[in-house]
């Protein structure tokens, strides 16, 4: 069964390959498809999905579901990025250290499980932070959208200013709108924690904080298919200990703890005769620790319980149905959430902040925020007018989204999704404070909600007509007051649906058979 | 002059005399040679496709070669604004802009540029407007202006409110720069012709907006005549513009305007339109400045009906 290790390590650079490829995908050359494929594979946000929005995309849920049930947790070294990047971290301290070996350590389900516990609650109670702060694929996306991307940017700009002074145009350049000392600092701290841990560690990441290792964990103790050592065959050489990165693998005892096997079948191809290999669960060769022994209920009592106590209210503040949609400046304090996110609230209960949204708008008016959704929606993106503004022809973020926070939307539909209503301050207009023809928000607004309309001597005035308005910022973006705007988008807290642009035909009081007017 | 000596001597400024890098452009200009000779100061044609018109109102004007000299590096500045397709006319017509590609080409351009700095997307823009296909398909290429990397400081000797602007490194470097406005209606600046279009070759235009919309316009016009302006007057946008919402925005007019008169081309096309072209103050402004000339009746006018 050698050939295992083979096929575990060609499936696993693919996917890698593949994840990253969408996440730095700047000419937007990946079919959508190949969207819709990866991130149905990847098991939290395929979840939520389901959860969310049932569709053909779930079968990657079942699929990755049934392959646990199957053969145990062999997607945390195939199909999850930020597992296969634990392993390269691995080989390379394989490297640097020959002698290296790793030693069979009893798992620490009891913290693992209660954080799983904790993150299901959460969640249920409508916050994600936990998922935010520990979920493989939001993290590998963050490090990837935040530090990864904007480093190919560089160098991309770099290069392509060289080549420009050929008068070669090729590589054009890419602005960075996102980059700010949090998006850096998070996603860089988590990347040197994990590394810091595979380097020493293996793969204690998986099996001490990773939700979808504890989720896996909990159906790979019922996998019909089991990896056991065949104690006729075994020569208690203890190899396969020593190459096993999840510390599973009790070679005296001749048990392996099943749960905590990531199914990198280094031990099978280690193994120097056949005593390593899969077996069916009938024949009870395996063992696998019990998660919690004691105290579990008072576990429960003494922490989850009063941890939920302090989370809700400040759930509950965030709830859209408490707020009065009419008070201005009570919605202004909120962030405005991307069309298709339905509220503010939905959307910061669904968002596992993984930025492939923010890596793939082509304005890069998506942008991640820090604390903007409060604690418990920590790193999720916002519409960020500063940088840019919506494009209205464009549903590329509801798209690629992987969990369902940001619903796909028809063109048509999007439209007319109004995410929030420009706010004219008049009296800061340069129309009004310098007696000049302006117009740029009005100019750029793609429904005309902001029109110009006489004003003084003959200039004209903008005017915003709430029901047109779809909150895209194009007005607020391009307004030139400074420092403060004189028109500005104030989030709806719940989405509403805008009229229709006006379409009265002019009459053509054009002649085409009349000579010029010249 | 390309960007590779436009580097070169820039550096070589910075290190002999620490100079700034503002202004190295101006000479360049000022010993450029506007003395065209044609036999009209404007051409207005009608009633066939944008190609076909194009190439009539060229022929009355002795062909682009009259303008394009072999070798010359060509810049050609559409309406790219907006993130719309062909039949919304929100940008210059991407078959106009085709075949004044190739014309340039067939006079014997060593290159031809296309380029604008967009409003929405660049990308999108250049995408759906269809020009980028067309000019690529013509032999042109399509260059990127989003940036402000592209741009560079020249100042504006005879401007009243806009003394200074980052102008796009390729039309600071072309020897022959042709203006190919769309004629619409618009917003802030009432209406926008060939002055206007020319704020796509700026990097900063929110000064303008923030400091005197229509005298800026003005000013910048000041700056440098286009060698050629080729005005789109086929499908005109009369309301909701500059970006337009839909279709019923549009009246058909089948007309196409070409002079090397700013103010002149400005004046027709606001006539044509059905406004009063000294109600557009950037126009009258411009000619107040001597950019260009309003009394359109003491023009050689060459009219074409197809």
């Amino acid at each position: 069964m050698r050939w295992l290790k083979k096929i575990r390590v060609t499936v696993a650079a693919g996917f890698c390959l593949a994840v990253s490829f969408i996440f730095l995908d700047f000419g937007n050359i990946a079919p959508s498809g190949l969207h819709t494929f990866l991130v149905s594979t990847q098991l939290v946000p395929s979840l939520l999905r389901t959860l969310i929005l049932f569709s053909s995309a779930s079968i990657g849920l079942f699929f990755v579901l049934f392959l646990t049930f199957l053969f145990g947790r062999v997607y945390c070294s195939t199909i999850c990025p930020l597992g296969i990047l634990q392993d390269v971290a691995i080989r390379i301290a394989k490297r640097v250290n020959r002698r290296r070996r790793f030693r069979f350590k009893k798992p620490f389900y009891k913290i693992h499980y209660v954080l799983f516990l904790f993150t299901v609650v959460f969640a249920l109670a409508g916050s994600l932070i936990l998922l935010n702060l520990f979920e493989p694929f939001s993290n590998y996306g963050r490090i990837l959208s935040n530090l990864i991307s904007p480093s190919i940017v560089l160098a991309n700009n770099t290069l392509g200013n060289i080549l420009g002074l050929f008068n070669l145009f090729f590589l054009f350049q890419i602005p960075l709108l996102h980059i700010n000392f949090v998006s850096v600092i998070a996603p860089l701290s988590f990347l040197v924690l994990v590394l810091y841990l595979s380097y020493n560690y293996g793969r204690l990441f998986c099996n001490l904080l990773c939700p979808a290792g504890a989720l896996l964990g909990l159906i790979s103790r019922f996998s019909i298919f089991k990896i056991v050592i065949d104690e006729n065959n075994c020569k208690e050489c203890g190899l396969c200990e020593r190459v096993c990165k999840a510390n599973c693998i009790n070679s005296d005892s001749k048990e392996i703890d099943f749960a905590a096997c990531v199914g990198c079948f280094n031990c099978i191809e280690a193994c120097p005769t056949v005593g390593m290999s899969y077996k069916g669960r009938w024949r009870k060769t395996s063992t696998i620790l019990p998660i919690v022994n004691e105290g579990r209920r008072k576990v429960l009592k003494t922490s989850i319980l009063p941890a939920i106590g302090l989370l809700l209210p400040e759930i509950g503040k965030n709830d859209s149905s408490k707020v009065n949609q009419s008070d201005f400046d009570e919605s202004h304090k909120y962030p405005i959430s991307p069309p298709g996110s339905i509220s503010v609230a939905q959307f910061s209960n669904r968002c596992t902040a993984c930025h492939l949204c923010v890596s793939s708008c082509p304005t890069q008016v998506l942008l991640p925020s820090f604390l903007d959704y409060g604690i418990a929606g920590i790193f999720q993106p916002k519409m960020n007018y500063a940088a840019s503004y919506c494009n209205f022809d464009c549903v590329i973020c509801g798209q690629v989204c992987p969990t369902g926070a940001i619903l796909p939307l028809d063109l048509n539909v999007k439209k007319q999704v109004q995410i929030g209503k420009a706010h004219f301050a008049k009296d800061d207009c340069i129309v009004v404070t310098k007696k000049k023809d302006c117009g740029a928000c009005s100019e750029h607004c793609p429904t005309k909600a902001v029109k110009m309309v006489p004003y003084e001597q003959r200039l004209v005035v903008p005017e915003v007509n709430d029901e047109l308005c779809v909150g895209c910022g194009a007005c607020e973006h391009a307004c030139p007051v400074q420092p403060r705007k004189a028109i500005y988008v104030k989030g709806n807290l719940l989405h509403l649906i805008a009229k229709k642009p006006k379409s009265e035909k002019i009459e053509p009081s054009f002649d085409s058979k009349q000579d010029f007017p010249f | 002059m390309d960007r590779r000596t436009f580097f070169i001597k820039s550096f070589g400024a910075s290190v002999v005399a620490g100079a700034a890098l503002a202004g190295k452009y101006e000479n360049l200009f000022a010993a450029k040679d506007d003395s065209t000779k044609t036999p009209f100061d404007l051409v207005a044609v009608k009633g066939a496709e944008p190609d076909v018109m194009l190439q009539k109102g060229m022929e009355a004007l002795g062909g682009m070669s009259t303008f394009v000299k072999k070798k010359q590096k060509v810049v050609i500045k559409p309406n790219i604004g907006w993130d719309v397709s062909p039949e919304r006319a929100g940008d210059t017509n991407p078959k106009l802009i085709a075949e004044i590609v190739h014309q340039c080409r067939y006079a014997g351009a060593s290159e031809v540029y296309v380029l604008d700095h967009t409003c929405d997307n660049w990308q999108r823009c250049y995408q759906n407007s269809g020009i980028e296909s067309a000019v690529k398909n013509a032999g042109g290429k399509i260059a990127p202006a989003h940036t402000e990397g592209y741009y560079h400081e020249v100042s504006i000797p005879n401007g009243i409110s806009l003394t200074k602007v980052k102008e796009h490194e390729l039309i600071l470097g072309a020897d022959v720069f042709i203006n190919v406005p769309i004629l619409k209606n618009h917003g802030g600046a009432r209406l926008t012709i060939s002055m206007k279009n020319l704020m796509g070759n700026v990097w900063d235009r929110s000064y303008w907006h923030r400091t005197d919309l229509h005298q800026c316009i003005a000013d910048f016009a000041t700056f440098r005549k286009p060698t050629l302006n080729i005005v789109d007057a086929y499908n005109v946008m009369k309301q909701n513009g500059p970006r337009g919402v839909s279709v019923e925005d549009l009246v058909m007019m089948k007309s196409l305007l070409i002079s090397t008169d700013m103010v002149a081309i400005d004046t027709a096309a606001a006539k044509l339109f059905g406004i009063n072209p000294s109600d557009v103050r950037h126009i009258q402004l411009a000619a107040d400045q001597k950019v260009g000339r309003m009394d359109l009746e003491n023009l050689r006018i060459k009219r074409i009906t197809v």
